[in-house]
């Protein structure tokens, strides 16, 4: 990473300009050929530094109403085995092992789900509970995201 | 990996206001978006519609906030944040606002929710080291006026997966 791929980055935050040549926009705005734009974004991508180049949904617009953290306490021999399992799901986005806090909050495996309704989270939870004999978890609902602020394409039109 | 559907599957999603072309354009921009000269025009081969009609699709996505953002994702380890923790805060009810607004001011916090549990804020965190990390998390302590017992603190050890992919259609 150096300065024009942060140039880069910078001018993308806010997605890319709806533009027959969008990537040809931000060459321009940056004063270097497209070309360089299209390898350098290419680079981090496989290096990884980009994890994903595509659109973020808002699931709650969408449909999928019923957003949970479920956190489980897994035995530490068993946590690399369940964690991959439950990462394959798709309604599972997310699949973390984190440090518990003893004695308190015993929790170490969070996986985020989504569904229409929260019945169906429940259901789903049960099941891969009782097929994996991982008895302990609690569901986290989401109540509202309390980060509104994220600036929209809307402002960044072109 | 993402092949599995939970056995007690959902029908399908009843997307309100979206048309068949829309869904299939969704799963398409979701996935590997095309960094060319002209990245409409390949997705146009795809799905059958010309760039300025993708293009009206999209804008119309964004006027009914269904896109947040069409562009690169930043894996925050890669970059030298190599720490990171999810935090919940246990919070009276009629406090949540003030202190999540205390919260939002740290620019290192990427998600920020409130839960239906006793403890009923949850954010994450990232941070360039441990040391970084704490003193964030005391700064907030001393800031809310909260004590050690209403934090949790739950470092990342391994992440599995992260892949915020919705399944729209089956037919791309």
């Amino acid at each position: 990473m150096d300065k024009i791929d942060n140039a880069i980055l910078s001018e993308l935050k806010l997605g890319i300009p709806l533009t027959t040549q969008p990537f040809n926009n931000i060459a321009s705005k940056l004063g270097i050929p497209q070309n360089e734009v299209l390898v350098r974004l290419t680079k981090l991508k496989q290096t990884g530094v980009i994890r994903r180049f595509g659109a973020t949904i808002k699931p709650t617009n969408i449909g999928l109403l019923a957003n949970a953290v479920i956190a489980w306490t897994i035995p530490a021999d068993r946590v690399d085995t369940v964690g991959q399992y439950l990462a394959s799901f798709t309604e599972i986005t997310h699949c973390y092992e984190r440090i518990p806090v003893k004695n308190h909050w015993e929790y170490n495996l969070y996986t985020v789900m989504h569904a229409q309704k929260r019945q169906s989270i429940e259901q789903m939870t049960k099941t891969l509970s009782e097929t994996l004999d991982i008895p302990n978890y609690v569901i986290l609902y989401s109540k509202r995201n309390l980060k509104n602020n994220k600036t929209t394409k809307k402002e960044n039109k072109q | 990996m993402d092949t599995k559907q939970a056995t007690n599957k959902e029908p399908d999603l009843q997307l309100y206001q979206l048309d068949n072309t829309d869904k299939q354009l969704l799963q398409l921009l979701q996935n590997d978006f095309p960094i060319t000269t002209h990245p409409w025009k390949e997705l146009s081969h795809k799905i059958g519609l010309s760039e300025q009609q993708i293009i009206n699709r999209i804008e119309n996505l964004y006027a009914k906030k269904i896109i947040q953002k069409i562009g690169p994702i930043i894996d925050n380890s890669k970059i030298g944040y190599t720490t990171a923790t999810l935090v919940a805060l246990r919070v009276p009810e009629n406090q949540v606002d003030t202190i999540a607004a205390i919260i939002n001011q740290y620019s290192d916090i990427s998600h920020n929710y409130e839960r239906e549990h006793e403890y009923n804020i949850w954010f994450t965190l990232v941070a360039k080291n441990t040391k970084t990390l704490t003193q964030t998390l005391n700064e907030i302590l001393q800031k809310t006026g909260l004590n050690q017992n209403d934090i949790l603190n739950l470092p990342t050890k391994q992440r599995f997966k992260i892949n915020v992919n919705f399944r729209l259609t089956d037919t791309i």
